[in-house]
């Protein structure tokens, strides 16, 4: 499945009972794996190497993943990063991506989906230009999602949503074209994985629908894929 | 609490400000009442000593009141610490055991099927241990993240979770009934998270068919009461022993009826922190042999 070359992953975690599990899984899986146990080998790794995405976890000795994922973005590199998050609090979810990963886990993760993270990352990214997780400001058509303040318009019009819907159009618009499961969503808008959550989904999906007088027949922002989840079928640009 | 203890200290205050006000206003300028204190240095000493000690005396005995209400808490809250640990023990010390054995399984020559069958063992092993992490996360949470506060349709949630039970393949065994009043009105909304609402309803409704046996009835219902919606789980299942009710709502707490009943043993106190966060309430009316009510009671508005 892995294009040839192979795509190198730099994984970077301290607990070497992950980094030498999950290593050879994802050499399995056709990556060119090399692996770093903190922030700062990290970003000599990064600057040495120039690995075509990382694997980092956020909680890390010396220089942490935000950090390092601060640090790379702000020297314009643009690698995508899937970040390995172990707090389950909302805000800090959004933060990762406001900060510019490419997405994230919350651990503990089946590795599988990893591996599914990382392929759908690599499709999704643009190679030396910024991914549209890091824009402030996204749109599609006459619809616009302010990530800073976290407000919708329509057009003109000012969008009432509530502020889960708001998180979970973002991360549809921030994954266009990309068919999310709905266990996807729960786990990165909700953070949990309610035995109610499927349903809380829909009636969310639902919801912005309503907002966004969007058809589930003939769909202009998200398509149902029966049986598997949604997808976000709008052009997404990214706006400064 | 707070204002008779306010009404205590400045009653003198007052009373002493009503005489002076009666006396200025009285115009009985002429023979003012004038009060002359005399007394001979040992006496006023003896006192003004002895109206001192009862003073400090007054005042270490309050501290000490407060001292003592502290450090019941603190134990109270020690105690609950070490029965939490106990059980977080006792959850984790199983599965490990399971997996302990199923890699040693493992190790063995075996056939392809034992093989697999003692990996998929040692998986489901995992995938407990992950929920139980994950629920304890939950709680954790559920302390201190944003609860959203948006009017909440009750009757449509109550019909959301009982299509939910409805559809678990044990339920045929059950008589699953829902009532929600139509007349007078309907019910009132509710301010607060509706996916954590169904949360607590939708765990309410497990933990009541997790301990009936086939046949019993279960029913779900809600009703106004005052400044508040009352939403009630009943059943005619087995009862809660009247010492093991206080404590149902702990975490990982399991009663003698629920040994060896899988689940994470953290499903009511979600209910609990659910009901707290949206400013509610839970209780439960129960007896033996009989049937449970569990009552979820949330403020309208």
């Amino acid at each position: 499945m892995a294009t040839n070359p192979k795509t190198s992953i730099l994984l970077v975690d301290d607990e070497t009972a992950i980094t030498a599990n999950l290593a050879p899984f994802l050499s399995r899986s056709g990556f060119a794996v090399t692996v770093a146990s903190n922030g700062e080998e990290a970003l000599q790794k990064v600057a040495a190497l120039h690995p075509d995405l990382l694997v980092l976890d956020v909680l890390m000795p010396r220089l942490d993943g935000r950090e390092v994922l601060r640090q790379l973005r702000k020297n314009g590199n643009w690698a995508p990063i899937i970040l390995l998050t172990q707090v389950g609090e909302a805000s800090e979810r959004a933060m990762a991506l406001e900060e510019g990963a490419d997405d994230y886990l919350n651990k503990p993760f089946d590795p599988h989906e990893l591996v599914a993270r990382i392929r759908a990352v690599l499709r999704r990214a643009r190679p030396g230009q910024p991914p549209l997780s890091a824009a402030a400001r996204l749109a599609c058509g006459s619809l616009t999602l302010d990530r800073t303040s976290h407000r919708v318009w329509l057009g003109e019009v000012e969008l009432a949503l509530t502020p889960k819907s708001v998180m979970l159009l973002e991360y549809m618009m921030t994954h266009p074209d990309e068919l999310v499961s709905r266990e996807r969503l729960l786990d990165v808008v909700w953070g949990w994985d309610y035995p109610v959550g499927t349903r809380a989904v829909d009636t969310r999906i639902a919801e912005l629908r309503r907002a966004l007088d969007d058809d589930p027949a003939r769909p202009s922002y998200i398509e149902t894929i029966p049986g598997q989840g949604y997808r976000f079928v709008g052009m997404v640009e990214a706006r400064p | 609490m707070k204002t008779w203890r306010w009404l205590i200290t400045l009653a003198p205050c007052l009373l002493g400000a009503g005489i002076a006000v009666y006396f200025f206003l009285s115009f009985d300028l002429h023979h003012d009442h004038i009060v002359y204190l005399r007394a001979d240095l040992g006496t006023f000493s003896l006192l003004l000593g002895l109206g001192l000690s009862g003073l400090a005396a007054l005042i270490f005995a309050l501290l000490g009141w407060a001292d003592g209400v502290r450090l019941q808490a603190s134990t109270a809250a020690a105690e609950e610490r070490r029965r939490f640990l106990l059980r977080l023990d006792h959850e984790l010390k199983n599965p490990l055991t399971a997996m302990r054995a199923g890699l040693a399984n493992l190790d063995e020559s075996l056939s392809v099927a034992a093989r697999r069958e003692a990996l998929a063992s040692v998986e489901a092993q995992i995938l407990r241990l992950s929920r139980l992490v994950s629920d304890l996360r939950k709680l954790a949470e559920l302390e201190v993240r944003l609860v959203e506060r948006s009017p909440v349709d009750i009757p449509a949630l109550l019909r959301e979770a009982f299509s939910m039970a409805q559809e678990k393949p044990e339920a045929a065994e059950y008589h699953l009934n829902l009532s929600i009043p139509q007349a007078p009105w309907p019910l009132p909304k509710v301010r607060g998270d509706p996916d954590l609402l169904l949360l607590a309803v939708h765990n309410l409704l497990e933990n009541a068919l997790k301990f009936s046996r086939p046949g019993d009835t279960l029913e779900l219902r809600a009703f106004e009461d005052g400044t508040e919606v009352v939403i009630e789980v009943a059943d005619t299942g087995p009862g809660i022993p009247e010492e093991e009710q206080p404590h149902v709502w702990e975490e990982l707490y399991r009663g003698e009826a629920g040994r060896g009943v899988p689940g994470s043993g953290l499903g009511l106190a979600l209910v609990r922190a659910i009901a707290e966060r949206h400013n509610g309430r839970v209780g439960l009316r129960s007896r033996l042999g009989q049937g449970t009510v569990f009552t979820l009671r949330l403020p309208i508005g």
